[in-house]
């Protein structure tokens, strides 16, 4: 049994002779649906669920010639990364890139711990039909890659409308402006709030990334966010909300894990749903359908801040090419961790999963601590050329 | 203590779209069982609802039909609920933003008064799937169809505004008129495409209390509605009377007892905004655009019928409440039939002939064009009104024209004074007892007469001409 993967799939070549991905090895997760095969998104829940079509990414790889390797093991509904193997198959070469549902920051995390190079696309730029998450409104579908150009390459072969989900975004993307030649021209943002009550490493190696580049001659200018603490309040709420509310289509009552004995339907779905989710998910659970029936006023308070948080991070951004945020790159060991554990991690990656912005994660180099590149939405192309010069810069330093 | 009632509506109305709310399939609820199904009305993990712009479009003109206020922007919400006829556990339904707001339908109520019930908003929102509760030997099982699941329906929400169970089977019935004018649906309570619950709640009349309301469903026709309304007002009146705390909960109604029963509640919570159904804006150009397309409504055609027609406002309001009866009358009369005769004939013989053959005016083969053939033959004098309701009844059955049927089967009425003449010497020759009552001012004898002679015509006697010669030869001999 393969310690990465759950599923290998046993015919991997591309059906194609070409195409912009043709060679392109791609690992999937069980949250991605691949008609036939067991994408239960490694939940109980959804024990023996089968998907009936792909994806709009599973189809678009596809199409541009990918072979597609198979499902990485993941954590119960791709939330948080304990018990995940996000990463493993690129930094093993069994696979060239992998897509990894992000909810919080999990592709972001994954490729940091990996050494290798994640994107968190923009809402509305990569189909979400056939993604199985636990929050609608911050789940995207997370690329991860050895070099921003696989990324590159990547995004462009899956981005676009599908005509199926329709919050994708229509119009054209907007034009960008060209890129700085070298690291002089370069301005990036960095909050100084969002540095508070970091890990030691963490801060250090963050800071010495930022000297790297700021000696290559890139500005880095500070831009205070004094509302910052609030991103893991908002995600913390409205995520389990939206969690709690619509968890309910993994009723495991058509599919999924069923304990005997129930007197009747009603019975039957309390006892099916208590058994089926793990301890983790179902503390997200339990917190949403606190905040949903008991304590509704907040969840709206918090739908709120979050609205004002996207707009003061949007006012931040015409100053800057980027903000640089710092980026967890190791994950405690252990299958299992309670909801705190299993969020802690991700303290730095809510702020784009919160305001729908594109987020970039770098691998780190030598002595400089792994980096996060938050771009302006639907800019992501530009962040990934960015975010290649940027990287370029911090190797030349070793 | 005199109680009066409080009475707000729900009604779900299930609009005629060739598709389903959030996918392409068949929106045919009675297909064999679970044939109209896909990922997405199954609402399998992954599966991405996709708005369909003509169930937008028609639930928007039903809105404006109403004279209800579409909103500039409107969202769904995951309604969240347990119950194995919806099992992802929510129901997609706009709670917080609704399509519209306001609007309102004047009646009449008992009392000959008018009545302005007002509409708080009108919502979109999927149908759930249906249960079928039936027996495996003597097990009983359960088994649900999804060919209703993600059916577009609308929700019209009113204030609570009515005071009778009359006052609400009349605004059902003009809300049905409305609904079926703009084309958005059938409405048929009998089979389901409008259903009906009733909040209501009581309080001494005079008073402005609002109390605890009781929630009644399972209506399956208007007179159901007022039915179940009237026991429920008087149910909650005895209880208060009584001392008795109303509380909150849903009754069904039992047709067959006549009665409303407690049912069990279902767990039900707030709603949360879907963040997978992106909200609907709409533009004033949009919304003039579909007010463009809105036909005469009930109202307003009333008024211009007794205006360019001078029918009474009654016979007006009869002709409007089907929009195809009134264009059937309109037609008749731009066909040169006078006003009175395509009044009488569209309401008591055209309209019975075809409920009676089960058609439907607008597509029956009796057209205006080929009654109005008739009518003018009648018109005319050339057939009696006996005569033409063998025609009308022959017109059903062939495709000839009424004049050719009155050419063949010799309906044409007996004119001619020479030949009329010589039945009526005929019947006053065998009738002498008649004549002396009539010498004698016997009122009724003329009409047996009368009678007499057009039985000896067989029928075919124009009776105003006989009224004519008989007078005459009574006074000549």
């Amino acid at each position: 049994m393969s310690p990465i993967y759950r599923f290998e799939n046993p015919d991997p070549a591309s059906a194609l002779p070409d195409g912009p991905l043709h060679g392109m090895r791609v690992a999937l997760q069980s949250t991605v649906s691949v008609a036939g095969w067991p994408t239960d998104a490694d939940s109980a829940a959804l024990t023996d669920f089968t998907a009936l079509e792909d994806a709009t990414v599973v189809q678009r790889l596809r199409q541009a010639g990918a072979a597609l390797t198979g499902l990485t093991r993941a954590s119960e509904f791709g939330f948080g990364l304990h018990g995940s193997q996000a990463g493993e198959a690129v930094r093993n070469d069994v696979a060239d890139a992998e897509l990894v549902l992000d909810m919080m920051g999990e592709c972001r995390v994954a490729a940091a711990r990996a050494g290798a190079f994640g994107l968190l696309p923009s809402v509305g730029l990569v189909s979400r039909l056939g993604l199985i998450g636990l929050i609608p409104s911050m789940e995207r579908c997370g690329l991860l890659a050895r070099s921003c150009d696989t990324l590159s390459t990547l995004l462009a072969a899956l981005a676009g409308p599908d005509g199926r989900d329709l919050t994708l975004e229509e119009a054209p993307l907007p034009s960008l402006a060209p890129l700085p030649k070298d690291g002089h021209g370069v301005t990036l943002g960095v909050i100084p709030q969002a540095l508070e009550g970091l890990p030691a490493a963490q801060a250090e190696g963050f800071r010495a990334a930022l000297d790297r580049l700021a000696a290559a001659g890139v500005t880095v200018r500070e831009l205070p966010l004094p509302e910052y603490n609030l991103f893991d309040l908002v995600h913390a709420i409205v995520g389990a909300v939206e969690a709690s509310s619509c968890a309910g289509r993994y009723d495991s009552v058509r599919y999924g894990h069923r304990p005997p004995g129930a007197k009747d339907w009603n019975e039957m779905y309390l006892s099916a749903r208590g058994a089926a989710f793990g301890t983790c998910v179902k503390s997200f659970l339990v917190q949403g359908a606190f905040f949903q029936f008991e304590r509704y006023a907040a969840y709206e308070n918090a739908c709120r801040i979050r609205a004002r948080l996207v707009a003061a991070v949007q006012q931040l951004m015409p100053q800057v090419d980027a903000l640089a945020l710092p980026l967890a790159d190791r994950v405690p060991e252990g299958a299992t961790a309670t909801l705190a554990e299993t969020r802690a991690p991700f303290a730095s990656t809510l702020l784009a999963s919160v305001t729908g912005q594109p987020a970039l994660a770098l691998p780190a180099a030598g002595a400089y601590g792994a980096l996060q590149l938050v771009g302006s939405r639907l800019g992501d192309a530009r962040l990934l050329a960015l975010g290649g010069m940027l990287a370029a810069l911090c190797r030349e330093g070793k | 203590m005199d109680f009066e009632a409080v009475i707000g509506l729900e009604i779900h109305v299930e609009l005629n779209c060739a598709t389903k709310l959030f996918c392409d399939c068949p929106n045919r609820p009675g297909d064999e069982p679970n044939a109209n199904t896909c990922p997405t009305c199954l609402w399998m993990p992954g599966a991405a609802p996709r708005l369909s712009q003509a169930a937008l479009e028609k639930a928007a003109l039903l809105c404006l039909g109403l004279g209800s206020e579409l909103q500039p922007l409107s969202a769904f919400d995951q309604k969240v609920y347990y119950y194995p006829d919806l099992p992802k556990g929510y129901q997609l339904s706009q709670a917080h933003l609704p399509l519209s707001r306001g609007g309102s339908i004047t009646v009449t109520n008992e009392q000959g008064e008018a009545r302005t019930l007002r509409i708080h908003h009108i919502h979109m929102e999927e149908d759930v799937a249906k249960l079928v509760h039936e027996l495996e030997g003597r097990q009983p099982i359960s088994l649900v169809d999804f060919n209703r699941a993600g059916a577009p329906l609308v929700e019209i929400v009113t204030e609570p505004d009515f005071r009778t169970p009359y006052e609400a089977m009349e605004f059902l019935k003009a809300l049905r008129t409305q609904v079926r004018y703009v084309g958005a649906s059938e409405c048929s309570m009998e089979n389901g495409t409008m259903r009906v619950d009733a909040n209501i709640s009581v309080r001494p009349r005079g008073t402005d209390q609002m109390n605890t309301k009781v929630e009644v469903k399972n209506m399956n026709s208007v007179r159901h509605v007022g039915d179940a309304i009237a026991f429920e007002t008087a149910r909650q009146s005895a209880a208060v009377q009584a001392g008795e705390t109303v509380v909150q909960h849903t009754r069904l109604w039992d047709p067959d007892k006549k009665v409303t029963l407690p049912m069990r509640a279902k767990f039900e919570g707030p709603c949360v905004p879907d963040p997978s159904v992106p909200a609907i804006e709409l533009t004033p150009a949009w919304i003039e655009s579909l007010r463009a397309r809105l036909p005469e409504m009930p109202t307003a055609k009333a008024e211009r019928l007794v205006k360019e027609h001078g029918i009474s406002a009654e016979d007006a309001a009869f002709l409007s409440a089907d929009t195809d009866v009134a264009d059937y009358f309109e037609a008749l009369t731009a066909q040169g039939v006078t006003t009175k005769m395509a009044l009488h004939w569209t309401a008591t013989q055209v309209l019975p002939a075809v409920r009676e053959r089960g058609q439907e005016i607008s597509a029956c083969s009796v057209t205006p064009e080929r009654l109005a053939g008739l009518l003018t033959l009648l018109a005319r004098d050339e057939i009696n009104a006996n005569a033409a309701r063998d025609v009308l009844v022959a017109l059903f059955e062939s495709d000839a024209s009424a004049e050719t049927i009155v050419n063949e089967r010799g309906f044409r009425q007996i004119s001619d004074t020479g030949e009329l003449g010589a039945l009526i010497d005929q019947v006053l020759a065998a009738e002498p007892a008649a004549l002396a009552d009539v010498r004698n001012g016997v009122g009724k004898a003329m009409g047996f007469l009368i009678g007499q002679v057009m039985q000896a015509s067989q029928g075919k006697a124009n009776p105003k001409l006989i009224k004519e010669l008989l007078a005459k030869k009574l006074k000549t001999s």
